[in-house]
């Protein structure tokens, strides 16, 4: 899903760039208070964790495989707006080094990924934790949560891609749109099911790490304290 | 353990190699921004730009192969768009090839993309394997990029490989065991793959910071050789920008 330079028209990457500027610029504002030095290793290593955990590869069906993605994971244990930032450089370095996804499309990257795919889903999953949460145990209502928008994190994402690239005039919406959607319904169950384990056993080992868990200590002062 | 799966090959001698991060990278984004936005059309500012790119891959003395193999990561997405081609109706002559009518609209949008992504992205290449990660960090750092990302992306480098290597242990142990993934509901292991994963990155990660503050670690990375911009740097990246800038231009006199 990462867009190559090219693909899209200097329009839509404008737009794009210029969106995901602004929530970069507003995430390292909103963020500010957190991000002193203790905590710039843990995401620093969290980002290279997401990147390292985006090399293993699942099984989709027949010979295809798919990767994690990982940005509701991220911003489950980091919070939104950190979980937002390292989201950011790990697909920076990505495009830099690895040239997996353009320099121009890099701000349609970042949208797809870390703003449809990152913080509206991850928002969704918050709004809808606070309405499951009157019934069932806050564990539950967490864990189911995280499946339900961890799969529609990665659909919107490939939604979103796909417009993109239609608007552009690269591909017609009428067959890209079934295509890319139908891959990323499976590739979704395949993110839901490793962020849903992931988030299970953090919050059995360490609940004290995920900064969607608010039974956990000190929600707001957890980042610091946690490298202090 | 792979120490260079990054920025392998910038540690070579060479004329490109030497040269100021800053000047390759605004030359190089240059040079991809106006390729970006050139109409397809204009096929001889094509040849301009492949021929800077053919240049400085030359004087880089990078292996070819090296390239060509990386250079390979678009070709997924090309292929892509040559699948979708036939659905293309809109205006022009069109071909029939089988069973497919292909309209020369789509062709023209198939060579828009396969160009315009495989220049790109040997400029990416390009500044990449010829600038090691730290220098290039330290060189948009001076171009005033937020020094969060500056710090978090060299961090990110710092352990990428330790993290990365226990990923791949992890992975082998796995298929030692007769672990081979077939089907998705196997992801269930990769999960807790993942999960192990971030416990035992968070544990290095708070170890790693008690380790920095007792060596007095301030929240900047020191350079050892502070690089300056010299009149090699101001040649190469006014030759590259007005070279390309040129090539551009040339299809508007037309």
């Amino acid at each position: 899903m990462h867009i190559p330079d090219g693909f899209l028209d200097p329009k839509t990457w404008g737009t794009l760039t210029g969106v995901s500027a602004g929530f970069t610029g507003y995430a390292l504002y909103a963020a500010k208070s957190k991000l002193n030095e203790k905590v710039i290793p843990l995401l620093g290593i969290t980002a290279a964790f997401i990147f390292a955990a985006q090399m293993l590869n699942f099984p989709v069906a027949g010979g295809t495989s798919g990767h994690f993605l990982g940005a509701i994971l991220a911003m489950a244990l980091l919070g939104a707006w950190p979980g937002f930032l390292v989201m950011v450089v790990v697909l920076l370095v990505q495009c830099l080094f690895f040239a997996d996804g353009g320099l121009t499309a890099l701000g349609a990257n970042v949208f797809n990924m870390a703003v449809i795919g990152g913080l509206m889903s991850y928002y969704l999953l918050v709004l809808s934790k606070g309405a499951l949460g009157r019934g069932l145990s806050e564990r539950t209502s967490l864990l189911t949560c995280t499946a339900v928008f961890s799969w529609i994190s990665v659909v919107l994402a490939s939604i979103a891609c796909s417009f993109e690239l239609s608007i552009s005039g690269t591909v017609p919406l009428g067959t890209v749109l079934p295509a890319m959607v139908g891959v990323h319904a499976i590739i979704g169950v395949g993110e839901a099911i490793i962020t849903t384990v992931v988030i299970a056993v953090v919050l059995q080992s360490r609940p004290d790490l995920v900064d969607a868990y608010s039974r956990s200590p000190e929600p707001g002062k957890r980042l610091a304290r946690e490298v202090a | 353990m792979k120490h260079d799966f990054i920025d392998r090959y910038s540690k070579l001698e060479s004329p490109v190699h030497a040269l100021d991060p800053r000047a390759k990278a605004i030359a190089l984004f240059a040079l991809i921004i106006v390729c970006v936005t050139t109409p397809p059309g204009a096929w001889w500012a094509f040849c301009v730009y492949a021929g800077v790119v053919v240049i400085i891959a030359a004087a880089s003395r990078i292996p070819v192969r090296y390239l060509l193999s990386r250079v390979l990561i678009v070709l997924p997405f090309i292929l892509m768009v040559a699948v979708f081609i036939p659905f293309m109706h809109k205006g022009g002559a069109s071909y029939d090839l089988g069973p497919f009518a292909v309209s020369s609209e789509g062709l023209l949008v198939l060579w828009n993309v396969a160009v315009k992504s495989t220049i790109s992205v040997s400029c990416l290449i390009l500044l990449s394997s010829t600038t090691p990660f730290p220098n290039l960090m330290h060189g948009f750092e001076r171009l005033h990029v937020p020094s969060f990302f500056t710090t978090v992306a060299a961090f990110m480098y710092r352990y990428i490989f330790v993290i990365v290597d226990e990923a791949q242990r992890m992975k082998r142990a796995c298929e030692s065991r007769n672990f081979r993934g077939r089907w998705i509901w196997q992801a269930r292991t990769v999960g807790y793959m993942v999960a192990s994963l971030f416990l035992r990155s968070h544990d290095r990660a708070e170890r790693v910071y008690q380790a920095m503050c007792a060596r007095g670690f301030d929240g900047t990375f020191p350079l050892q050789r502070e690089s300056r911009m010299r009149a090699a740097d101001y040649i190469f990246l006014s030759v590259v920008v007005l070279t390309v800038l040129a090539g551009r231009l040339v299809i508007l006199w037309k």
